[in-house]
């Protein structure tokens, strides 16, 4: 029964962008769109070439390996500051008062904004760019990790004490595990946030990467180019979603309801 | 040994009274209630809905404090919670991220025991309450009454003095309820222990009870107490468990 409802939902899938490549293919053909934009057969022939034929420095997987070492390391930094930030503010009051407001007043600027203070503070290296990819996930995971730990259920907790549990073995065994899937939702939401942040850190001082790729398409007017970069993004988003995915189900088995 | 009377009492409440202070009201919950529960006895508190049974259970388990008099298990006061009193609450209050064996030896873990002992007698409490099996099973996937069954393995593998069971059969279905019920007493009688056990329901309390303590609504004292005498396990349609049965609901019910 499940296994005939996935088939039908794949079909269902594929019909989907099979008719978005058909709708884009006829736009660039049959209407006045075709002087300008290019059609799903250049971009995907371009797509095919830079694999061995270098833009700019690198063929298109060392970009996105750049690209992607850039977005890793942005977030996993990020997400174990976010988790540390945000269960202490759920757990404890004194942190929650300390750093709520600062963090209140801070989560609402976009990545972007940042761009020219962390420039003028880090420089146009590497750093910039992880803190870039970095700031989005960040405020994600926290204010999942924050609201996770908040609602930690007392009982569980009281359970715990009569148990002969410690204060510390509380932390790491009841109020932890208890927040997992609740930090994960914020993981998955902060993985794509730093991955759709690579553009902007590649934005200023780059020389390579998915993001500089369709820079310097737009700076060009190669907007073939700019396709190809947008279409690699996108579908690396989409598997990286995906990994996290198989992840959340290994490590929160015991939260998944079967029906 | 002596079932009840002369030995120095397990449990001893002298005086206790609970007043729950709010900004707008003091609401008294518990006045001036003194009780002593023997070594290895099984004592039902029977009461009212709302009553403060499990404020009164809270104060022995030392989840909440006494504002009057004093709580003493095992000739210590009680200040805190701690292993030497195990609960088994109405919800289960099962870790849900833990697995049916990790909920059973989280207690002993806690207290660093050893991981082949503490398994051995996480083992031995999962058979003896019937969930062989199930060991790697998460709470999510198991039946309500299954759910109870690891509450009260998790609480006996931690091996405390006394048990304080808060209406554990308040959610089942009355089939259900009556197996556990006949499970829980087989458990106390192959591992005694001293239990206080809540409830509103008079055929569970004169089932399982050596003695009945009867509460009032509050602010909730102690207004009776019934023994019962009939030999285990009882039988639900005999006229003696009737009539005790019929007397406790009677003495409930002046109360209201
Ligand atoms: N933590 C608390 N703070 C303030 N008031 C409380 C608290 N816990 C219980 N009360 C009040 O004490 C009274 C008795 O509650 P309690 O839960 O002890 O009764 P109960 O007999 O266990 O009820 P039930 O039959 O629903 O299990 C209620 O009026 C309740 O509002
Ligand atoms: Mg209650």
């Amino acid at each position: 029964m499940k296994k005939k409802l996935d088939v039908e939902k794949m079909t269902y899938a594929v019909l989907a962008i099979a008719c978005f490549f058909i709708f884009w293919w006829f736009i660039t053909t049959f209407t006045p769109a075709k002087e300008t934009t290019p059609g799903p057969v250049e971009v995907i022939q371009l797509l095919f070439t830079s694999f061995f034929e270098p833009i700019g420095s690198h063929v298109i997987t060392g970009h996105l390996l750049v690209s992607l070492r850039r977005v890793l390391v942005g977030f996993s930094v990020a997400t174990v500051l976010g988790i540390v930030l945000g269960v202490a503010m759920g757990a404890s009051k004194w942190a929650e008062a300390i750093f709520k407001p600062i963090f209140e007043l801070l989560r609402p600027i976009p990545p972007i904004a940042w761009i020219s203070l962390v420039i003028l503070f880090f420089g146009i290296g590497e750093v910039s760019k992880y803190i870039l990819c970095g700031i989005g996930a960040f405020t994600n995971v926290t204010l999942n990790a924050y609201t996770g730990a908040q609602n930690v259920d007392p009982e569980l907790v009281g359970c715990a004490r009569m148990l002969g549990t410690s204060e510390r073995d509380i932390f790491f065994r009841v109020v932890l595990p208890s927040c997992t899937p609740q930090i994960f939702a914020g993981m998955q939401v902060a993985l794509s946030t730093s991955w759709m942040a690579v553009l902007a850190a590649e934005m200023v001082g780059a020389q390579e990467g998915c993001g500089w790729m369709i820079q310097r398409g737009s700076d060009t007017l190669n907007i073939t180019l700019v396709m190809v970069g947008m279409i690699v993004i996108g579908c690396v988003g989409m598997l990286l979603a995906a990994v996290m995915r198989v992840i959340e189900r290994r490590l929160c088995a015991w939260n998944i309801m079967e029906s | 040994m002596e079932h009840h009377g002369e030995l120095t009492p397990i449990i001893s409440l002298r005086h206790v009274g609970k007043t729950y202070m709010s900004v707008h009201r003091s609401n008294e919950v518990v006045r001036d209630v003194s009780l002593d529960v023997a070594e290895n006895e099984f004592v039902v508190l029977f009461g009212p809905g709302q009553c403060g049974k499990t404020t009164l259970l809270n104060l022995i388990a030392g989840l909440q404090l006494p504002t009057a008099g004093e709580v003493y298990v095992d000739g210590k006061k009680v200040e805190a919670p701690g292993p030497d009193r195990g609960v088994v609450y109405q919800t289960t209050a099962l870790f849900p991220f833990c697995t049916v064996m990790g909920n059973v030896e989280f207690g002993p873990k806690s207290r660093g025991v050893d991981k082949k002992t503490r398994r051995e007698r996480a083992q031995y409490f999962i058979d003896l309450v019937g969930l062989q099996g199930f060991e790697n099973s998460y709470p999510n996937r198991l039946s309500g009454g299954m759910r109870q069954r690891v509450g009260i393995a998790r609480a006996y593998a931690n091996d405390p003095k006394v048990m304080l069971m808060d209406e554990p059969f308040g959610h089942l279905d009355a089939q259900t309820r009556y197996m556990m019920e006949a499970e829980l007493e087989k458990l106390w009688q192959k591992e005694k222990r001293t239990v206080v056990f809540v409830t509103n329901n008079s055929e569970e309390a004169v089932y399982l009870a050596d003695r009945i303590l009867i509460l009032t609504n509050t602010p909730t004292h102690v207004k009776e107490e019934v023994r019962v005498d009939l030999p285990r396990p009882r039988q639900y349609s005999d006229p003696a468990f009737l009539a005790i049965r019929r007397r406790i609901e009677e003495l409930c019910d002046d109360t209201l």
